[in-house]
Order: structure tokens, then C-alpha cells, then sequence
């Protein structure tokens, strides 16, 4: 509230004016005035009072009194007019200023686009004054988005959750994870704040305005794309920005490699390319940074990981059947390198076509089969996304109930325990390393190539041996450490029973050994008797949470085991 | 009776066309009646069916909803059309007599028609004449008033009544009988004309309305003039001729505004002249700005450093695990015990997710805390405050080994000795065994007990040399400190005793007998012989000093010739000093603070003496007969015991919380180490007399032994390590060990608990 005394403002402008400059409380090292107050930093509220924007909400603010005061007044015209002429404001510089660098707008890039995600798929109410204009906007920016990432190859992993689809790429060494929720209509919950929601989402709509239009500017396209009305319309609008990227970018090529030869040519060709391209002349790409910046682009893609990427399913022709989330595998077929088509007008080749090697379908059956392709559940797609190798597609196919889908973000071994599924897929994976090198593709036939099975068998059996040995030798250990145990139990137990007649009065031979696991127990404790308290705290607040940790592995464990008890 | 009575007007107006038989007035008075029973007739039922078909759009039930059929009647048939207009114009005055006329009309017309439906009428006619009368009003006189006169009044008054009203003879009208509803309703669901009907409960009566009638509705509900042929924008016919008018209608002079131009007007122009000339004014759109640009350009800024305070990033939220999957592995998902028990949680201890499975990537629904999540996570970032957390190591500190803040500790090895094991159990005492004392040799061990009993225990053997049995339990038991006086300090509840334990040579034998041996005593101040007084004891032959309060604590001085009793009970009187030498007792000199629980001689200065209140530890000098030297703030609830370091500079304290503080005296008065050790409350502490030592026993029935080594050099701190817990004793209503005490030779201790067991740990 002083905050508020000093720069003259309601709760509600304060909230706006921090939410967009990025202004948090700070944890004081003396707390005045007690636990339960927030507190805001001095200078970050000067930082505030120097605000352009805080003068320019004031003027708005006046500025709807005006208005007030006219319609008040029946002055409809007045009110009409005033309305048309309403102060607006950019949130451009304060981008610029959250985020001096573009690496910086990318590390802070999850929340919004998580955000502008979800208000994609939201229906436009009035009640909550969401317009129509914004969720389109929000639905613009992120299919752009994935048509840079798609374009890229920068999408690393996937996962499908209850909550919706977590991607995850990697930009510019940033790893940016975001969610987007399952194409299904989202419902309105009432215990939530729109105000607050809207605030957040105005200041991301622009900074990922900006940061796209960065991306593609790095890819020399131009920014607002301009988009093939037709696909629009059949709202394959991924789809539709893919192809203008590729056009243009393939345009910019040509034009490139013209102006190195011919001039003059190069723009008609360009223009037969695609009416899209035309607005790239406009563009200046004569000059020679284009270019340069090109092949630096090209450099850029060699990395290892992207080339990983892009190749995955690079041979693979993909119809998608009606029911499966176009959206999703839309944006993640053509990232990894794949061809992909759909049910429905605008598809770029129909569901007959012969060179289409798997059908991905989400019905529990198929009607009219064709022999010369695969159908799979959508969930193989994400699971070979998330293991780089193509997995067999046996246990996908339609009708079955998929194995299980893993969460790509976990560290199995740190978590302390390893689902069956992760293993197999990890032998697969290694078995793909080894053949992989000397037989160029890992094409479906590869797979299906008896002998190309046998000597992945054959390496997996290797694998395994090696899995086995090192399992066993853990195994080893454990039982050591298990004798061990047993042991000092045992020991203490026989001590115990020892000690049971000492109890006698007094010859003095016999020392009572007290139990064995108590004495490591205690000569473990001892140190943290010298600790500090507050180490002392945090030590045991580290300490529950292992526990805890090692407990839900242990319940994990539990149920494994019930469940095959059951079976 | 309507229906015919139409059909035959119409027959009537079409013979009126063939013939001209019938005068014009005549002609134009029929028109009249002949549409207002167009109105009720239904002969144009399969034109009206088309019509109902074709204006899908206009709606029976708003309509009945929002006509009241009462006002229906009289608008609708004022603008009917003009003739009827006329007609109420003309005939209002006499419509009882054009309604006569209009039958004597009708029943000619009738006649001259024809014998059939002349008969039919006649039936009706006889079936009921009341009712007939009733409807021909009603039918004639629609325009002029509803066939019931009560006016307007509440309909509920009549809500009890048979009739709804009378007619204009004074009749009453008699309520229709109510259809069931069911029936009713049955009936509507068949009519297919049913939402053009409505009920008029003015009048009891079901109305029909026709297509013209509907058409006219919908006009009005349109808000346009309810006739079709109405022009609302015709064009106005002035009255009043202009032309040959001499006159002007005002006779006031034309005004000069008239022809002059307005001042007002051009200065305005003139404003707005300037304004668009200064280009304040822009007839065009501004032009859109694009609204994004490369914002970065390169990242030369990237040096900048911002003016204003660091910007914490906010922590990325956590990633998924296997347990959110859509259709993650069977072993994560909850069996339904487990999620019957999550029920029964409390809200904040509910696992925020439970793991679902669904077999198909169709049948997900959609996450119905997608909105609250994201709000949430907003809350988070611009209501959170942002603390960036110490990262030790390349490591947050969230990720470090725990083990890692463990102080590194000297090997336990090369702190050896120390008392580890239990190597000897003195048993025979029946009830708990409140305290041990070592004498100073090491041969011997006495301890006292709550059965009353004090025994001498043989500490090598364990063997026990002699008992003696008190009435009351032993409180406290202490060896005097000089070898060669083999004398103990029992304190029994009021009673401190001296007994001698007939140890030792006849020599020292006869010296003690001689200094128990009470002779005269010494003259004492009043104020101690108010407290204090000197006895004999009978039983054992030893000393008995009765005190006015319990004793709970004696202490010799290392002289052996002074001793101190404690009194919790005898607050600023609570210590007394007893000279066994004078057979004497001194009072503190000094003025005491709180309840004593403790004292202790200093071991090396003569004069020095520590009390220990519940609160705080106070140095004395007695000699000097000063206040208190120093004041130790232990911040402990309640203080429980304390030792002494035998350097004397060193102090431990122990509390009732289960706290240990060492206090380096040099250093300051403030504790140098507080150990939280125990659970429960510390009984006792004790340091060892020459190894580098300390110990302490608590009621959860452990001791602990600690390494602390005092170094010599005064600028290093002393060196604490905990080395042993010693475990062994049993709890006993709800108490542990009570006391310990070292070996004064040896690194052993002697703990003494309440399950009646003294026990010696060896290293």
C-alpha cells in the first residue's frame, strides 16, 4: 500500500504495471513489518514511478471519463467519435527492456507460450472480455511459432499428458518447454482472475509477436506472413504457414543464385513459384549479407542433434486419419523430417496414394486396409519422437492398447527407478546405434529385414549380456550390502541374547554390545549434532524429501509387484 | 351458429353483387358485420394452413404471451379498415339498432336464401336462446364492447363465482366448464391451428384469429402501422393557402442574422481552416504502423548492463514425470484403496495429481485445470518473491548431497578412550537410583536411591560392601573429595547426612569419628538457626543437619572440608554452606535471584562458587562477599544441572529442553556451543577429571559422551566432538538415566537409571 501511496495509483493499475514491467516482491533481508507483508524493492517502485506507460494509463483513464461523461450526457455522438480516438499503448520498449538480449526473451519464452497456447483453444466470451480478435491472435502466434520450430527442426521432445502436449525445443541452446492443451473446448472456471490472466497475455502476445518475427527475419522471411487463403480457410493454418516458409525461403535461394548470375530471370522464376513469393522481392535481399546469412543458417542446422532430428523420418509418407490431432502431428511430422497429409480438403496428397508408408489412426479399427503401409496409433509417432529411432510398430497397431508412454524429461536413474517400457526402448535405441552406422537408413524395411532383425537381435542379445552382467554385479553388491546387514542384525541379535543373562549382577567379563544397525545409526547422527541449526533444519528438510522420494519408488515398486502377483 | 351465419353473409354479399337488389346503405351497413364475422370464421382455413406453413417465423406463443386479447379486440378493429371505420364513426350512436336491423336483415336474407339453413338456424335457435342472444351481441357488437360488462375489473373477483360477468341485458355469463388439462392439452397437440388461438378470460371464450388478424399482429409487433395500405411518409397537403395572402403572418422586421453572415460560424471555419493547415486535423486514417519490427537487432547491447536491480528469472515450472502421462505404466497408477485413502486426506497433504490411464490418445478429455494451473502460475510470477538461491558449487543448493553439510569430524579412533561399551551392571537397589558418586580412589562407587537406600558398590567387581536403608528417598548422594576422609553426603529429604562408610586405615578411621563426633556446636546466627540445625544421627552414627526445606543437590568444596546444600524449594535461602571441620553453617553472603537448582565449587580458585538458577549461572567470590562476578546468559527454559570444567574456565549446562551449552567463561558469557542432543530432558552432566571428557544423561534413557578438549592456549576455541551414545537403560515411569558420573581415574562412566541399575561403560 505504500507502494500504491507513492505512485498515485489503484491495486489494480499497480498489479498491470508489474505484471507488464516484470516487477516482483523481493525478500527483504530484514523483514519491518512483519512475515505477512509483501516487499516490494524501493528502486523497482522508482523504476515504476519513471514509467512512461504509468503517465499513459493515467491519460487513458481520463480519457474513459471523457467518454463516460458524454455517453452520460446522451451524447452518443460525442462518445462515438471520443471512441475512435482512444489512446493506445506499445509494449515494444518495455520487451526491449525486460529482455536486452533475444536469448534472454527465449529463456523466459515457456510461460508464454504455455499461455498463448491455452487462449488459442479457449472460446471467446464476452463475460470475460476475451475478444474473438485475440484468441485469433493468439492462435496466429503460435501456429507461427511451430512453423519455425517444424522449420527449423528444433523440437526435441514430446510428451502427451493428461494436461495436454509438452514440447520441447531448443533454440539457440535455450531449452524452451511449453504445454498446449488437447484440441478439445476448454472450459471457463470461475475461480480465476481474467483481469490478471488478460494482463499476462497482452505482454506475451507481443513479446512472442517480436520474437517470431526475429526468427524469421534469421530465416529471411518476412514477418507477417501472408498466408494461402484456401488453406486458411480449412483451417490447416500449420500447414499453410510450412509452405509459405518453404516457399519463400526457397524463394530467397533462388533469388540468391540468381544474383550471383542473372538478375533478371530469377524473379520471374521466383514468381511461378508461388504467389507468396512475390512478396519477397520486396524484400532486401540483394545485398550480400543475405546470402551470407544463408549459408551461416545452413552452418547453424549441421548441428548434431538437428541433423538427428531431421532425419528421422525423413523417407516416411504419413496420411492421418480423421480423429488423430492433426494439430499436433502436423507440427511434429514435418519437424522431424516427415511428409505428412490428412483426411480433408487442402491435404497435399490423398489417403490412395500408394507411397504413403504409415496411416496413423485412433480407431479401434481400420475400415479399408491398405497392404502397403502401416496403421499405427499416434502415440508411436510421439514415442519414436522421444527415442530417435523409428520403434516397431507391432505393439502401436490399431485396435491394441499402446505400451505405455514415458515422460522424455525423466532422468530414470536419478529418479531411482526404471519402467519396463524405458528399457526396452533403450535397448532398441542401442541395437539402431549399431546398425544404424553401417546400413545407411533406418527405414521400415530395415526393420522388417529379417537379417537386419537377426543382427539387431543380435546386438540387443549383446546389449542385454552386457545389461545382465552389469545388473548382476549390482545385484552382487546389493546382496553384500544385504549379508552385511543381515549380519549385523544377526550379530546384534545374538548379542542381545547374550546380554539377556549378563543381566546377572555383576561379573564383569561381558560387554553388551548394543544393536549393530543403532551404533551406524548414531555414529551417522553424530555430526549433525554439530551442525548449526540452520544447516541442522535444512539438513533434515533434504532428508525428508529423499525419503519421500524413496518412498513413492518404493510404492511404485509395490504395485509393480502386485500387479504381476495378479497377473 | 358463427360459421353459418358467415357463410351465409357471404352468400349474401355475392348475391348483393349479382343482383343490386338491396340499396346502397343497406349494402354498406352489411359490410360491417359481414367482415367482423370474417374475422371469427374459419372458411379460409386452408388458406390460413398455407399461411401458418409459409411464416414459420411468426410464433403462436409469443403472441398469446404478449397480446392481451382485450386490447387485441378493440385495436385491431378500429384500424380494420375504412369502412368499418366509418361505420363505428356512424353506428356508434345506434348499435342496439343496427344489430336489429342487421337480424331482421339477416333472417330476410336467410328467408330469401333458402329453407336449410334458415331450419338449422332455427334448432340452434331453440336449443338454447340465451346463448344466442349472448353470441349474436357479441358477434355484432365486437368493436363497440366486449360482450361482458363488468368493465375493467380484477378478474379474481370473479374467481369464485359461476359466472364471469353480464351481458349487456344484465345477464349473468356463465363460465365455460374447465377442460381437464390433460385433455386440454391433448386436444392443442392435435389442433393444428391451435397457435392461432387464443383464450380471451375476459370473456370465457376461445378466439381464432384469422390471417389477416396474424398479419396485422405481426405488423404491430414490427412497430410499422397495423394497416398494410397506411403510409406513415405521405406526403403532407398543406391546408393553408399561401398565395393570395396580403398579409404577412408577423408583422415583426426581418432579423439582421437573416441576411448577414454569422461571425460565430466563420471564426469557427477559420479555426478549423488553421487547424488542418498545422495538420492537427487528418481527414485520412493514420496510417498502421507495423507493430513489430526486429526488435533485437544484434546483440552488440548485450554488454549493456541495465540501471536498475538484477532481474531474477523466474524458475521454470517442473517437467512432466511418467506418472502424467496420458497412458503412463500400470505400477503408477493408484489402486483404489490408495485413492480412497487420498479421500480421506487432508486438502494440502493430497497428492495435487493423480495419475489416470487412458488407452487411446481419443479419449482424453479435456484438463479441466488447464485455466487455474496457468492462473496459478501467474499468481507465482508476479506475486512471488524472487530469492536467488546460494549455489554452492556448479550445484543449487537443492541438488547437494545432503551429507555434504555435515561438519567434518576428527576420527572418532583418535579420540580414544573413551566409554563405548557397557562392561558392568550394579544391581540391587529396588527403586529408581537417583544418584551415584565415585569416590576419589576409583575403588568405589555409592549411589543413593528412591527406595531410601544408600549402597557402596565395589566398582571393579561390582560387588556391593555396604547398605544403608532411610525412611525417605536418597536424593543426592557425594563423596568427600579428600582421600583420606572416606565420608558421603547423603541428602534425604530434609536431612543432609555425613555417614562415615568405614573405609580406609584406623587412622583415618579415628580421625573421622572424631570429626563427626558433634560437641558443642558453635554459636549460629539466628537467621541460619532458623534454617539450619546441627544433629547427631542416631541410626547410623554419622551427622545429621536438618535443613527447613528439601534438599535437592549437594556439592563438596575440593577441600573437602566445605559443602553446600541446595534447597530448590528455600528460594533466596536456598543455599547453606556447611563447614564440617567448625560444625558450623554459613548462609550465602550474597542476596540469590531465582530458584537455586545447582551449585558448584570452582575447582582451582578458592573462593569462587557457581550457582545455577533456573535461568541463568552466576560466579560468586564469597570470600570478596561481592555481587555475582560474572552472569552466564544461557538462554535455556530451565537449567537441570551443570559441571565444571577441572581447569575451571570451561562450563557446561544442562536443560530440562534436552539442551547442552558449553560456556568458555574467558570468552563470554554467552554459550560458546549449544548441543540440542537429547529429546528429553538432561538430568546430569559431568565432566571427566583428568581425560578431555564430558557426558550427559537424560530421562530418554541415553547418555552421551563427548569429546572436549580444552587447550591451553587460550586464542583456540575448545574442540568439541560428540563421540558415543550410550543406550542400555530401560525407561521406568517415564524416566531414563538419572545421573552419570566419570571415573576419576579412568575414562569410564558410571550411569545410574531409573530402571535401579547403575551401569559402568568401559572404553
Amino acid at each position: 500500500s505504500q507502494a500504491l501511496k507513492s505512485l498515485q495509483v489503484n491495486l489494480n493499475l499497480f498489479r498491470r504495471l508489474c505484471i507488464v514491467k516484470g516487477i516482483f516482491p523481493r525478500e527483504p533481508k530484514k523483514k519491518v513489518k512483519g512475515n505477512h507483508h509483501t516487499y516490494y524493492h524501493v528502486k523497482d517502485i522508482s523504476f515504476l514511478q519513471h514509467e512512461p506507460l504509468l503517465e499513459k494509463f493515467r491519460e487513458i483513464k481520463t480519457y474513459q471519463k471523457k467518454v463516460q461523461k458524454a455517453k452520460a450526457k446522451k451524447n452518443e455522438e460525442l462518445a462515438r467519435l471520443l471512441l475512435t480516438r482512444q489512446p493506445t499503448y506499445k509494449l515494444d520498449r518495455l520487451i526491449r527492456e525486460r529482455y536486452p538480449t533475444f536469448i534472454d526473451a527465449l529463456r523466459d519464452l515457456d510461460d508464454c507460450l504455455t499461455m498463448v497456447h491455452l487462449f488459442a483453444v479457449l472460446p471467446a466470451s464476452d463475460r470475460e472480455n476475451l475478444e474473438v480478435k485475440r484468441v485469433h491472435n493468439c492462435r496466429r502466434l503460435s501456429h507461427e511459432w511451430q512453423a519455425y520450430i517444424s522449420r527449423t527442426h528444433a523440437l526435441r521432445k514430446v510428451f502427451v499428458s493428461v494436461k495436454g502436449i509438452y514440447y520441447q525445443a531448443e533454440l539457440e541452446g535455450q531449452k524452451i518447454t511449453w504445454l498446449t492443451p488437447h484440441a478439445i473446448q476448454q472450459v471457463f472456471t470461475t475461480d480465476v482472475d481474467f483481469g490478471v490472466l488478460l494482463t499476462f497475455l497482452e505482454f506475451y502476445e507481443t513479446l512472442l509477436a517480436f520474437t517470431n518475427f526475429k526468427l524469421y527475419h534469421s530465416l529471411n522471411v518476412k514477418y507477417p506472413p501472408i498466408l494461402d487463403s484456401r488453406l486458411e480457410a480449412l483451417a490447416a493454418d500449420l500447414y499453410a504457414l510450412s509452405r509459405y516458409i518453404d516457399a519463400s525461403s526457397r524463394g530467397m535461394t533462388v533469388e540468391a543464385k540468381a544474383d550471383a548470375s542473372s538478375s533478371s530471370q530469377s524473379n520471374d522464376r521466383a514468381e511461378s513459384e508461388l504467389r507468396l513469393a512475390q512478396l519477397q522481392h520486396q524484400l532486401p535481399s540483394s545485398e550480400p549479407g543475405a546470402l551470407m546469412h544463408l549459408v551461416a543458417d545452413k552452418e547453424v542446422e549441421e548441428d548434431e542433434e538437428t541433423r538427428a532430428c531431421k532425419s528421422l523420418f525423413k523417407d516416411l509418407k504419413f496420411f492421418l486419419s480423421r480423429e488423430v490431432p492433426r494439430e499436433s502431428l502436423l507440427f511434429v511430422l514435418p519437424a522431424f523430417g516427415g511428409t505428412v497429409s490428412w483426411e480433408g480438403e487442402g491435404a497435399p496428397f490423398k489417403e490412395d496414394d500408394e507411397s504413403i508408408t504409415h496411416h496413423i489412426i485412433d480407431k479401434p479399427s481400420a475400415g479399408h486396409m491398405y497392404l502397403s503401409r502401416e496403421y499405427v496409433q499416434p502415440q508411436w509417432i510421439y514415442d519414436c519422437v522421444n527415442a530417435r529411432i523409428i520403434l516397431p510398430t507391432e505393439k502401436y497397431l490399431v485396435g491394441r492398447i499402446p505400451p505405455p508412454h514415458l515422460s522424455p524429461f525423466v532422468d530414470n536413474e536419478a529418479e531411482g527407478y526404471v519402467p519396463d517400457y524405458a528399457e526396452t526402448i533403450k535397448r532398441l535405441q542401442a541395437a539402431a546405434r549399431n546398425d544404424v552406422l553401417p546400413l545407411p537408413g533406418v527405414g521400415k524395411e530395415d526393420l522388417e529385414d529379417p537379417q537386419n532383425l537377426l543382427y539387431a537381435g543380435v546386438m540387443s542379445r549383446a546389449e542385454e549380456a552386457e545389461a545382465a552382467k552389469t545388473k548382476k554385479k549390482m545385484a552382487e553388491l546389493e546382496k553384500q550390502y544385504h549379508e552385511e546387514l543381515k549380519k549385523e542384525v544377526t550379530g546384534s541379535a545374538v548379542d542381545d541374547v547374550a546380554a539377556a543373562p549378563v543381566v546377572e549382577g555383576g561379573d564383569g567379563e561381558e560387554s553388551s554390545v548394543p544393536d549393530a544397525a543403532q551404533i551406524a545409526q548414531d555414529t551417522a547422527d553424530m555430526p549433525t549434532l554439530m551442525m548449526s541449526r540452520k544447516k541442522r533444519k535444512l539438513y533434515d528438510a533434504m532428508k525428508i524429501g529423499q525419503k519421500k522420494k524413496s518412498e513413492s519408488v518404493e510404492r511404485i515398486k509395490q504395485r509393480k509387484k502386485n500387479l504381476k502377483a495378479d497377473q | 351458429m358463427t360459421k353459418k351465419k358467415s357463410e351465409a353473409a357471404n352468400e349474401d354479399q355475392t348475391r348483393d353483387t349479382k343482383k343490386k337488389s338491396v340499396s346502397a346503405v343497406k349494402s354498406s351497413q352489411k359490410e360491417k358485420p359481414v367482415l367482423a364475422k370474417q374475422v371469427k370464421s374459419s372458411k379460409e382455413e386452408e388458406d390460413l394452413l398455407l399461411d401458418s406453413a409459409t411464416d414459420s417465423d411468426y410464433d403462436g406463443d409469443s403472441l398469446s404471451g404478449s397480446l392481451n386479447s382485450d386490447d387485441f379486440d378493440s385495436d385491431v378493429f378500429d384500424s380494420e379498415d375504412d369502412a368499418s371505420q366509418k361505420e363505428t364513426e356512424g353506428g356508434d350512436k345506434d348499435s342496439s339498432e343496427d344489430e336489429l336491423e342487421l337480424h331482421g336483415n339477416e333472417d330476410s336474407d336467410d328467408d330469401d336464401e333458402g329453407e336449410q339453413v334458415d331450419s338449422e338456424n332455427d334448432e340452434e335457435d331453440g336449443s338454447d336462446e340465451e346463448r344466442e342472444v349472448a353470441e349474436e351481441s357479441d358477434s355484432s357488437e365486437d368493436e363497440v364492447a366486449p360482450r361482458n360488462t363488468v368493465g375493467d375489473v380484477p378478474l379474481e373477483w370473479y374467481k369464485d363465482e359461476k359466472h364471469i360477468g353480464y351481458d349487456i341485458t344484465g345477464k349473468k355469463i356463465t363460465k365455460k366448464e374447465k377442460q381437464d388439462k390433460l385433455d386440454s392439452f391433448l386436444a392443442n397437440m392435435d389442433d393444428s391451428k391451435n397457435w392461432r388461438k387464443i383464450y380471451d378470460e375476459y370473456n370465457d371464450e376461445e378466439v381464432e384469429l384469422t390471417k389477416e388478424e396474424s398479419k396485422l399482429i405481426r405488423r404491430m409487433l414490427k412497430g410499422e402501422a397495423p394497416h398494410a395500405d397506411f403510409d406513415p411518409y405521405a406526403p403532407y397537403v398543406d391546408w393553408f393557402k399561401w398565395d393570395d395572402a396580403i398579409h404577412p403572418l408577423s408583422s415583426a422586421p426581418e432579423p439582421k442574422r437573416r441576411f448577414i453572415p454569422s461571425k460565430w460560424e466563420a471564426k469557427k471555419v477559420v479555426k478549423y481552416v488553421r487547424a488542418i493547415r498545422k495538420g492537427l486535423i487528418k481527414f485520412d486514417k493514420p496510417e498502421e504502423e507495423p507493430n513489430v519490427y526486429l526488435l533485437w537487432g544484434d546483440d552488440s547491447a548485450s554488454d549493456q548492463k541495465s540501471k536498475h536491480l538484477t532481474y531474477i528469472p523466474p524458475p521454470k515450472l517442473k517437467l512432466p514425470g511418467h506418472e502424467e502421462s496420458y497412458n503412463p505404466s500400470l505400477e503408477y497408477i493408484p489402486t483404489e484403496e490408495e485413492k480412497a485413502a487420498y479421500e480421506l486426506m487432508y486438502e494440502e497433504d493430497r497428492p495435487k495429481f493423480i495419475p489416470k490411464r487412458f488407452t487411446s490418445l481419443r479419449s482424453i478429455p479435456a484438463y479441466e485445470n488447464a485455466l487455474k494451473e496457468s492462473f496459478d502460475r501467474c499468481l507465482d510470477l508476479y506475486l512471488c518473491p524472487r530469492v536467488r538461491k546460494k549455489r554452492v558449487g556448479a550445484h543449487s543448493i537443492i541438488n547437494i548431497d545432503p551429507e555434504s553439510l555435515k561438519p567434518k569430524l576428527p576420527s572418532r579412533k583418535d579420540l580414544r578412550p573413551y566409554p563405548n561399551s557397557c562392561y558392568l551392571e550394579y544391581k540391587g537397589h529396588t527403586g529408581a537410583v537417583t544418584s551415584v558418586s565415585p569416590d576419589c580412589s576409583g575403588q568405589w562407587i555409592a549411589s543413593g536411591s528412591a527406595d531410601g537406600s544408600v549402597r557402596i558398590w565395589e566398582v571393579e567387581t561390582g560387588r556391593c560392601l555396604k547398605v544403608w536403608q532411610f525412611k525417605e528417598a536418597v536424593k543426592c548422594v557425594a563423596w568427600n573429595p579428600l582421600p583420606d576422609f572416606p565420608i558421603l553426603a547423603v541428602a534425604i529429604g530434609q536431612d543432609l547426612v555425613i555417614l562415615n562408610t568405614e573405609l580406609g586405615t584406623d587412622e583415618e578411621q579415628q580421625k573421622i569419628e572424631e570429626l563427626l563426633r558433634l560437641g558443642t556446636l558453635p554459636e549460629q546466627d539466628e537467621a541460619v538457626a532458623a534454617i539450619v540445625s546441627w544433629l547427631p544421627d542416631e541410626t547410623y552414627g554419622g551427622i545429621k543437619i536438618k535443613h527447613f526445606k528439601n534438599i535437592s543437590y549437594v556439592d563438596w568444596h575440593p577441600r573437602g572440608d566445605y559443602l553446600s546444600a541446595v534447597m530448590s524449594a528455600g528460594e533466596t535461602r536456598g543455599v547453606v554452606i556447611h563447614q564440617l571441620s567448625m560444625h558450623k553453617t554459613q548462609r550465602l553472603p550474597i542476596k540469590m535471584r531465582g530458584l537455586p537448582v545447582c551449585t558448584l565449587f570452582h575447582p582451582t580458585h578458592r573462593g569462587m562458587f557457581i550457582i545455577a538458577t533456573k535461568k541463568n549461572v552466576r560466579v560468586f567470590n564469597l570470600q570478596k562477599r561481592e555481587l555475582a562476578i560474572k552472569k552466564l546468559e544461557t538462554g535455556l527454559r530451565e537449567i537441570s544441572s551443570m559441571a565444571i570444567h577441572p581447569g575451571g574456565d570451561n562450563l557446561i549446562v544442562g536443560s530440562k529442553e534436552g539442551k547442552m551449552c558449553w560456556f568458555d567463561m574467558d570468552l563470554s558469557s554467552k554459550p560458546y556451543k549449544t548441543l540440542k542432543n537429547h529429546p528429553k530432558d538432561i538430568t546430569n552432566v559431568a565432566f571427566h577429571r583428568s581425560y578431555p571428557l564430558f557426558a550427559s544423561c537424560s530421562e530418554d534413557s541415553t547418555a552421551y559422551v563427548f569429546h572436549g578438549k580444552v587447550y591451553s592456549d587460550l586464542n583456540e576455541n575448545p574442540l568439541i566432538v560428540p563421540l558415543e551414545i550410550l543406550r542400555g537403560h530401560s525407561t521406568s515411569s517415564n524416566r531414563g538415566v538419572l545421573d552419570c558420573k566419570f571415573h576419576p581415574r579412568q575414562p569410564w562412566l558410571f550411569t545410574a537409571g531409573a530402571d535401579s541399575v547403575i551401569k559402568l561403560y568401559c572404553h
